[in-house]
């Protein structure tokens, strides 16, 4: 049972995520109109955004039903959920229960399968076509994001994501190479996972007219947008959480949290620089062969066990 | 007129017709050297249109109807086939219909290429072809009342809208699909598409089995319009308007048919501008294309960066026409400007820059990784399917066969310099693209070679005299394709009748075989490959049923609530 500290570091940790998501998107933003030598709209832009969609008429097509009503708040709930068990600002989760590697690869599934559900249930033949590529991409990442995160949990000899960083910032780690293998094919599931170019399938502007979102308009847009940049701060903050741990503080003292925000807000910085060149730089990959793009990951995954098993 | 026998090309084939058919042609008229109408009897038609097509390498351009009833009591349809054999010229298949059966034999189950004309034609002079596999309206909206006839002289004043018969849309799409499909509407309004066009794609899974589409939301009357309330000069700036990337191509088309009928030498300078304003608005276009391209493989960088790159080219019109779109530049007879020496050595500047920066730009798309991928083997054109549709330029180029009117019929400044024809024969969006690629480079070489070889002189003819009911073709081959105008001269100082048909009109018909076997998500892009171009396709009415959802509001409805918005029958 986490006592009140905890709850109240992953309290803050979950809405500091939340305030923070608006912001990476926007710097995302910024990147990707510097790569088109454009000017455009400045790091606060989609905060603008969203406080535009909230005094928006919310209109639901009249083919949809409940699901569609409800997708963007179970989104939003799922994963604020995710964010107060992973470990961000300190090397442990702050809530023990929501940082286990399974229960987080299954919330997120859980994110995924209702949002696509809204595309089908949207009625609009856009929608499920995004929705189905959606949950084909789901299928597809999930075995590589699995076996790379096992591997760190045999490594680490724990399926709890603090404990693994804490292992791996430490060096308790079975094998070095091992690690390094997984976490390489842990980045491209998490790539695939952020929903950018190449690999912005079910988002397509402009094949499938943004996919699932095609038919959200008004506060329940907004709640999705917010969502899902919120997903992409949390699944890079997953990444650096259990293979780059370092500089997140070990305890719960204020300086040592603090510290720990200043690094993670580094992390992220770096890490979406690299995510926003490459994206500007390819055209979407052709969806039917995503395949086999997932299988070099699972390749990679797969050698990683290798490695293990050899003990390199 | 100028023509006289020795000279003129393409009296094999008449030969070779009259020999094969000997009854059939009973009038020959030569427009100019390379230009001639024949009259044949109504029943010979197909036959002819055929046999031109198939047996002497033509390829169909335009279906011209006409309402020439107060010049000789009958209606009259001119089929245009660009002869591009070992005599490249016009021929022009001209048969009269009376107006008491007001029927004649459907040539599209012999030619193809010849569907969308005749429903056009029978949407707007009420004219039935006997025998057209495919009966639906081609431009009049559902709601259109069915005895009335746009383009008939006497059917109603331009300013006229009849009352809407129905709410409902009752246009039926074609499917060939041997299984179960779903379908999947793109449009009338999409994210891709600026324009408005009615795509169904009927798929199973993602891939699409069959597709069809209805273009023509916003035809605009301007063949109307310029019957009806223009003089011959302000039709070139009418036909400026037709399109708003390759507009100045129809505006060349245009003065040329009308210099063509009353038989005016246009000065070899004025030639030679309107050719280099041509390849200007060439560029400009090209990059458009290959900006959006970019931007339908979800490679917006490189859409952004085309598009810089592009305003070199705008700047480049603005010079030389002092408007961004090089418009209003034409007159019957010349230009209106001429290109001064600092405009030159300007001009020549600026197109190195141009050239410099596409090259950089295009070894970065080529080198992209996954852009080669996305575009090769999707949105396959047959050769043979283009040979029966007669599709025109970089679309028909990508596909093997080699036309382009520059090449064949040259015309306006072209005749000064030659120029190579760019083939792919990879038929796909990729070989789409590379003859893009290709012709960009070779229109920067046309203009620095037209600039030099330029004559001095004048830039326009004048005094002239409009002489009543003279016709004749006027052609350019526009960035997307061949425009192929026609014109007939009327006696009160206005056009009696004024055919326009843009390069995409050509394209629209090939693209549902190229839609098949691809997946809805190359949809955009290969819709995209045929660089379309909406609104010049569309150009007569204004009619158009509103949609909402799952309701049709009734256009009275919401026509009130443009004007008093409120009560808003969306809600």
């Amino acid at each position: 049972m986490p006592d009140l500290s905890h709850i109240i570091l992953a309290v803050c940790q979950a809405l500091l995520l939340l305030a923070v998501a608006p912001l990476v998107s926007g710097y995302s933003r910024v990147l990707r109109a510097k790569m088109h030598t454009r000017r455009g709209p400045g790091l606060l832009q989609d905060y603008r955004d969203l406080v535009k969609l909230m005094g928006r008429q919310d209109m639901h097509p009249p083919a949809s039903g409940m699901v569609f009503r409800v997708m963007p708040v179970v989104m939003m709930a799922t994963l604020l959920v995710i964010s107060t068990g992973t470990p961000i600002l300190t090397r442990f989760s702050p809530i023990q229960a929501a940082g286990d590697l399974i229960t987080t690869i299954y919330l997120f599934a859980l994110a995924r399968f209702f949002f696509s559900l809204s595309g089908i249930d949207s009625g609009s033949s856009f929608a499920g076509i995004g929705a189905s590529r959606e949950l084909t991409l789901g299928v597809l990442v999930e075995p590589v994001m699995m076996l790379a995160l096992i591997m760190a949990a045999l490594l680490a000899g724990s399926t709890d994501l603090g404990t693994i960083g804490t292992a791996i910032a430490a060096g308790h780690v079975h094998s070095l190479t091992a690690t390094v293998v997984a976490a390489v094919a842990f980045a491209f599931a998490v790539y695939i996972e952020l929903g950018k170019l190449p690999y912005d399938m079910a988002e397509a502007e402009q094949e499938l007219q943004e996919g699932p979102l095609t038919e959200y308009s008004g506060p329940s847009l907004a709640l999705v947008k917010w969502s899902l940049s919120l997903k992409q701060v949390l699944v890079v903050g997953w990444f650096a959480g259990v293979f780059l741990p370092f500089g997140s503080s070990t305890d719960l003292s204020v300086t040592g949290i603090l510290l720990g925000l200043v690094v993670f807000a580094l992390k992220i910085a770096v890490a979406f620089l690299v995510v926003g060149v490459i994206e500007n730089s390819v055209s979407r990959a052709r969806f039917r062969f995503t395949p086999q793009h997932s299988w070099i990951g699972v390749g990679v995954a797969s050698l990683a066990f290798v490695f293990y098993l050899v003990g390199l | 007129m100028t023509a006289t026998s020795e000279t003129r090309i393409g009296q094999d084939i008449l030969a070779a017709l009259r020999a094969k058919m000997p009854h059939a042609v009973t009038e020959e008229r030569w427009q100019t050297n390379d230009q001639v109408t024949i009259t044949v009897k109504l029943n010979s038609l197909p036959d002819v249109v055929r046999t031109l097509y198939y047996e002497h390498d033509g390829w169909l351009s335009t279906m011209v109807g006409n309402d020439e009833r107060s010049i000789n009591g009958t209606y009259a349809l001119y089929y245009v086939l660009s002869m591009e054999g070992a005599a490249k010229c016009h021929v022009v298949v001209h048969t009269e219909i009376s107006p008491d059966s007001l029927e004649f034999p459907s040539v599209t189950p012999s030619v193809p290429a010849a569907v969308w004309y005749e429903r056009e034609v029978r949407d707007m002079f009420g004219l039935r072809p006997v025998g057209l596999p495919d009966e639906r309206r081609l431009v009049l909206p559902d709601d259109w009342p069915d005895d009335l006839y746009p383009l008939r002289k006497d059917s109603m004043d331009y300013r006229f809208r009849p009352e809407p018969t129905e709410d409902n849309e009752n246009y039926r799409f074609v499917n060939d699909a041997k299984q179960e499909t779903t379908v999947v509407p793109l449009g009338p309004l999409h994210i891709t598409s600026d324009e408005p066009g009615h795509f169904r794609l009927f798929v199973d899974g993602e891939t699409i089995i069959d597709a069809d589409y209805r273009m023509f939301y916003v035809h605009r009357g301007m063949e109307k319009l310029a019957e009806t309330r223009m003089g011959y000069n302000e039709v070139t700036f009418l036909a400026d308007r037709v399109c708003g990337i390759c507009g100045y191509a129809h505006s060349v088309a245009y003065a040329s048919s009308v210099e063509n009928a009353l038989g005016i030498e246009v000065p070899a300078r004025a030639q030679a501008i309107r050719a280099i304003l041509l390849e200007t608005e060439r560029l400009h276009s090209h990059l458009l294309n290959l900006g959006l391209v970019c931007h339908f493989t979800g490679f917006d960088s490189g859409f952004m960066q085309f598009f810089r790159v592009r305003e070199k080219a705008m700047t480049l019109a603005e010079m030389l026409t002092g408007s961004r779109k090089t418009y209003a530049i034409n007159l019957i007879g010349g230009v209106r400007r001429d290109i001064l020496g600092e405009q030159k050595a300007a001009t020549l500047a600026l197109i190195a820059e141009l050239r410099a920066e596409v090259t950089r730009l295009l070894d970065i798309l080529m080198s992209t990784p996954n852009f080669a991928g996305r575009v090769a083997n999707v949105g396959r054109l047959d050769p043979q399917i283009a040979r029966d549709y007669s599709p025109v330029g970089p679309v028909v180029r990508g596909s093997g066969h080699r036309r382009d009117t520059r090449a064949d019929h040259p015309f306006a400044g072209y005749k000064l310099v030659g120029l190579p024809v760019n083939t792919q024969a990879g038929c796909d969006i990729l070989s789409r693209t590379q003859v893009r690629i290709a012709e960009f480079y070779d229109s920067i070489d046309l203009i620095e070679r037209l600039l030099d070889a330029a004559p001095g002189g004048p830039i326009l003819t004048e005094g002239f005299t409009y002489r009543p009911h003279r016709f004749a073709l006027g052609y350019t081959e526009a960035p997307r394709g061949e425009d192929m105008h026609w014109s007939m001269t009327g006696d009160n100082q206005k056009l009696y009748r004024w055919r326009c048909r843009a390069s995409t009109y050509n394209n629209w018909p090939v693209l549902r075989y190229m839609l098949r076997g691809n997946t809805v998500s190359d949809a955009p892009l290969i819709v995209g490959s045929i660089d379309p171009c909406y609104s010049c396709t569309d150009r007569v009415t204004i009619v158009d049923v509103n949609k909402a959802r799952a309701r049709t509001i009734a256009y009275k409805e919401m026509e009130r609530y443009c004007r008093d918005r409120t009560n808003s029958p969306l809600k």
